[in-house]
């Protein structure tokens, strides 16, 4: 397993140090996997909702938005007005 | 051989709802940064998504007018990627089976007319706004504002049909045309409720060449630009020798060229999987029938349909029913007159001239069937001149008075009285003895002069006709 | 009056005649809290004064109806409430202050309860010891050297120490059974959309499920009636009537099918946990039920499916967690190493090991040998069920196969992962089941049974738990 290009895909950077310890856990847990392949799975529907999922719709409504009071007690806001990042490109 | 593109197009169409796909905050655009935001579409956590029947509904009414299947169960994804403005970290879309698939736009080109099919349809959600102050690999800070994230979408995704940037251009202006006939979105491109990405490639011959990807194109000109460049660009590259590299590209506005975007090498690995928050969504057959009996007559049938019904020109059908309240305008006062052609062309020549300088709607301005009626009743029954119904149409298009309040205050009913026409005639011939001979020596062009003599003493009032036949007989009279 | 080793009815009861008033309960609840946390440490966010503020504003009331008027519940850190610090036991949410209550949240204010505070558990509930919490271990309290079972450690200590009267846990693959079970108290897990999940922090969305922790059956009834029910807010919560789960209880379940599992003697017990077993598996046929052997063939395949899925859709619920809005923010010199070092240091290694494993599990080929693979064989686990309760009323098997362990004695994840053998099947397929006491091992670690239910069908669940609970010997005395 590639590890480096999960942790990019995940946004994660992990020590070296780290990374041994995972890397021996996700290759025995991965292997653990393999036994679903004694399964047969023809023509089986995966499950992915419970019974009684039954999608229902909300009228094209306003509700109340938060005020940046709530916002700003989580993050300062540039000029009160915006989440400050920094650069989204980088070099 | 010669080198033959082949394009697609991506273009995102923002739902025109009052609340966003998920939660009730506002779609209201230009609102104070980060105010249209709650627990859901700023991602907090624990937050979950409960959909819009308003989008759905949208989005049905939309696939059907593109002539697509509406499938009556679709479902959503989770598309997974890191980006600032896409709070949760992925955005809910629909990938496997989306809301609307397999259907076409007839577009018309100079030369032809051609079906570009239509791949699918989707509903999901916008991501909110990266402002970058100054260039964009220079500044050290992005800003965010979320009031656009979870905006809704429909994303339209074209086969590549299209061969010609005007064939894109095109398929844009009706697809635009389409939503805006629907009322389901605005169809603004400068306000982003219309955003496009093209595909294209080059090639001789059967096997498709490397594709390039041209991102974020705001403006319908900006699209016809940037695939003209490409084009060429890319068939000079492959004739030189060169070679084609797969890479997204972008428009530089000023020079209207397309070059690389400086992405950084990213991982493009979406893991897309089945959103458990949301379960399959499933329309009825009663419910996408009742969607279609909503849906007014699209732009391409109603251009046939006046060209066939009311013998306008194909040119000006096209043109009026660019705009469905130019198109109700129309129908409505060529009805009431009887005279579609006059009707088409007094409002493509006179009144869409007004609207264009004056940054009109056509809803607002006051001279409506009834006006249009009075006017070439005038005209019938020569009460005015053509030339003269033209002044009276803009004098009314700008004071808002009625053509006959027009005719009647500033004087202007037509000189129909042959004394009176005659006397004015006399005074001419007398004062241009010179133009008269020539006349009389053979030189008839002269006659436009004498007319304009005569309808400069009447300020234009007198009826051409009456008076070019009492000129003629007068001046036949003194060879 | 010793207020908190009533039950839930009682205090409720005694609070709403004003014999005491909440006030009392409230001090009386700060003053144990403050006397046995300091070892047990079941809570993690805890504010004193907003607590004696609630419950002048409960005594102040006028309508004192409410099914949990005056009671002191704790909750589990992963549900939002209001200007309180949130955090899921991470680091990456600590100072995290939510706008918004979760619907539970609201539910348990309407119902008058006294929200005591917030409680351990293992981060993002992932763990089945409370030892990921990234802020401290919590201790069982009937032997503080082991552990109290996770994730919801700290929400099924603090009831067992009787520093709440009853609390909410969620459980996603066993979090709330587990630590019943270890601590020796009555846990409900209801079926997948019973409880609206608005609000409460995502592990794995299509698997989680919000439910009570109490001493006694009736206490998990009580709860459930106050935080159960239809919720606009989330579009998996399932469409039903209002229901009294206090119902049937005290009705004899003469003749009630109850299913033995015959795979799950496949799996190794230990001693006491089987004999407990046989002990409870009696004590249904004393109160008149049939036992009946059933078979859930792929049984076996379950914690493999679980540990598919469940991080899978763990990776994409904490991709949230990024330093833009909210919580921990490491900055890096660009964008992406910000995200980089805010999620490296702000996740605990149980919490990256398993967002690696569903970003592996879902990445572009791999997705159809492991998720789509383990989605299709979640629906023979779910038809295997099916079919099982087409024959039976309820199941019985032990809630885990062995009692709890020491704090720090496990420390390879497969064998932790093992802890939830019994409970990860039922997840999977979204029924209710519930955690009762059966008796103690040699060491006086506590046992626990497992009951499992329809579809829905809480009540009769309930109704055979509660029996099962008086053949044994009533509220929490084993």
């Amino acid at each position: 397993m590639d590890l480096k290009k999960y942790e990019k895909l995940a946004a994660l950077n992990l020590s070296e140090e780290e990374e041994k310890r995972i890397s021996k856990d996700l290759t025995d847990i991965i292997n653990y996997f393999e036994i679903l392949k004694e399964v047969n799975t023809d023509n089986v529907e995966p499950l992915v909702y419970t019974k009684g999922a039954k999608l229902f719709m909300r009228k094209d409504e306003k509700q109340k938005s938060l005020n940046k009071e709530s916002l700003k007690k989580n993050r300062e806001l540039f000029n009160g007005n915006f989440y400050k990042v920094k650069k989204i490109i980088g070099d | 051989m010669e080198y033959k593109p082949t394009i697609g197009l991506e273009i995102h169409v923002q739902l025109a709802t009052k609340t966003k796909i998920f939660c009730g905050c506002s779609t209201e655009f230009g609102a104070e940064p980060n105010t249209n935001v709650c627990p859901v579409c700023l991602g907090l956590p624990g937050a979950l998504p409960v959909l819009n029947e308003k989008v759905v509904e949208y989005g049905t009414k939309l696939g059907l007018a593109l002539n697509m299947h509406i499938n009556k169960t679709s479902t959503f994804y989770r598309k997974n990627y890191f980006y600032p403005d896409l709070p949760k970290g992925y955005q809910i879309t629909q990938y496997s089976i989306p809301i609307a698939s397999e259907g076409f736009l007839e577009v018309k080109t100079s030369k032809s007319k051609k079906k570009i099919r239509i791949l699918r349809g989707h509903i999901e959600e916008d991501s909110g706004k990266s402002i970058h102050t100054g260039d964009i690999t220079e500044s050290e800070y992005s800003y965010i504002d979320f009031n656009r994230s979870g905006v809704p979408l429909m994303e339209i995704v074209t086969y590549p049909d299209i061969e010609t940037a005007e064939e894109a251009y095109e398929f844009l202006v009706l697809l635009r045309k389409t939503v805006r006939y629907l009322g389901v979105s605005s169809g603004d491109m400068e306000k982003g409720a219309l955003r496009c990405d093209v595909n294209i490639s080059v090639s001789k011959g059967e096997t498709l060449g490397t594709k390039v990807e041209i991102k974020n194109l705001n403006s319908f000109r900006s699209v016809r630009r940037a695939l003209e460049f490409e084009i060429n660009r890319q068939i000079e590259t492959l004739k030189k020798g060169g070679k084609i590299v797969q890479e997204t590209r972008h428009l530089d506005e000023r020079t209207g060229e397309t070059k690389p975007m400086r992405t950084k090498e990213e991982l493009n690995d979406y893991r897309y999987f089945p959103e458990p928050d949301l379960p399959p969504l499933i329309l009825t057959d009663e419910y996408i029938e009742k969607i279609k009996e909503t849906i007014p007559e699209l732009p391409n049938e109603k251009e046939e349909r006046f060209v066939k019904e009311y013998g306008i020109s194909e040119d000006y059908a096209h043109e009026i029913t660019a705009s469905i309240e130019v198109a109700e305008y129309f129908e409505e006062a060529a009805k009431l007159t009887g005279k579609p052609k006059e009707v088409s062309n007094y409002l493509m020549v006179n009144i869409m001239k007004f609207i264009n300088e004056n940054g009109k709607n056509i809803k607002e301005i006051t001279f409506g069937a009834k006006e249009f009626k009075e006017l070439l009743d005038l005209i019938d029954s020569k009460t005015i001149s053509k030339n003269i119904a033209k002044s009276v149409l803009e004098e009314s298009l700008s004071s808002g008075k009625t053509p006959s309040q027009i005719v009647e205050e500033k004087g202007l009913k037509q000189i129909t009285d042959t004394g009176e026409i005659e006397k004015v005639i006399d005074e001419v011939i007398k004062e241009n003895p010179k133009p008269v001979s020539q006349y009389l020596n053979g030189k008839k062009q002269v006659m436009g002069f004498l007319i304009g003599q005569i309808m400069k003493k009447t300020k234009g009032k007198a009826n051409p006709k009456i008076a070019s036949k009492i000129l003629i007989e007068k001046l036949n009279a003194l060879k | 009056m010793d207020i908190l080793n009533k039950t839930v009815e009682e205090v409720a009861s005694i609070a709403r005649s004003g014999e005491v008033s909440v006030k009392e309960i409230a001090e009386q609840t700060i003053n144990a809290i403050k006397q046995k946390d300091s070892k047990i440490k079941a809570f993690v966010h805890i504010d004193f004064d907003a607590v004696i503020k609630r419950s002048e504003e409960l005594d102040a009331k006028k309508d004192k109806s409410g099914v949990l008027f005056g009671v002191p519940v704790a909750i589990k850190d992963n549900m939002n409430m209001k200007d309180t610090e949130t955090t899921a036991g991470s680091k990456i949410l600590s100072g995290y202050i939510s706008p918004y209550d979760a619907t539970v949240v609201e539910k348990l204010k309407n119902a008058g309860a006294l929200i005591v505070g917030k409680t351990n558990m293992d981060e993002f509930a992932m763990g089945s010891s409370t030892e990921n919490s990234a802020f401290f271990n919590t201790h069982n309290p009937v032997k503080p050297e082991y552990v109290p079972g996770g994730s919801s450690g700290g929400s099924a200590a603090a009831v067992k120490a009787n520093e709440a009267i009853a609390s909410l846990g969620s459980d996603t693959g066993g979090s709330i059974r587990e630590p019943a079970a270890f601590c020796g108290v009555t846990g409900l897990k209801p079926t997948y959309g019973r409880v609206s999940r608005y609000g409460l922090i995502a592990f794995a969305s299509s698997l989680d499920q919000i439910g009570p922790f109490g001493k006694t059956v009736k206490d998990t009834a009580i709860m459930l009636n106050a935080i159960a029910g239809f919720d606009p807010r989330d579009e998996t919560s399932v469409q039903t009537e209002k229901e009294d789960f206090t119902e049937l209880l005290g009705k004899d379940i003469k003749g009630k099918k109850i299913g033995v599992i015959k795979e799950v003697r496949d799996f190794e017990l230990q001693e006491e946990v089987k004999n407990s077993f046989n002990d409870t598996v009696k004590a249904l046929q004393n109160a008149g039920a049939i036992i009946e052997e059933v078979s859930i063939p792929h049984l076996k395949y379950a914690l493999p499916v679980y540990y598919i899925i469940a991080p899978a859709e763990a990776s994409a619920n904490l991709a949230r967690f990024d330093g833009v809005r909210y919580g921990l923010k490491v900055e890096g010199k660009d964008l992406r190493e910000t995200y980089e070092k805010t999620r490296t240091e702000g996740f605990g290694t149980e919490v990256k090991r398993r967002i690696l494993i569903g970003t592996f599990t879902l990445s572009a080929g791999y997705y159809d040998a492991y998720y789509l693979k383990a989605s299709k064989v979640r629906r023979l686990i779910s038809n295997d069920f099916e079919k099982a309760f087409s024959k039976v009323d309820a199941l019985i098997l032990p809630t885990t196969s062995t009692t709890a362990f020491k704090l720090g004695s496990i420390t390879n994840p497969l064998q932790m992962y093992m802890n939830d053998i019994f409970t990860i099947p039922i997840s999977l397929a979204g029924l209710p089941a519930i955690s009762i006491p059966s008796g103690k091992d040699k060491k006086g670690l506590p046992i626990g049974m497992q009951l499992v239910g329809k579809w829905l069908a809480e009540k009769e669940l309930l109704q055979i738990a509660y029996a099962v609970e008086q053949e044994l010997g009533g509220k929490n005395g084993i």
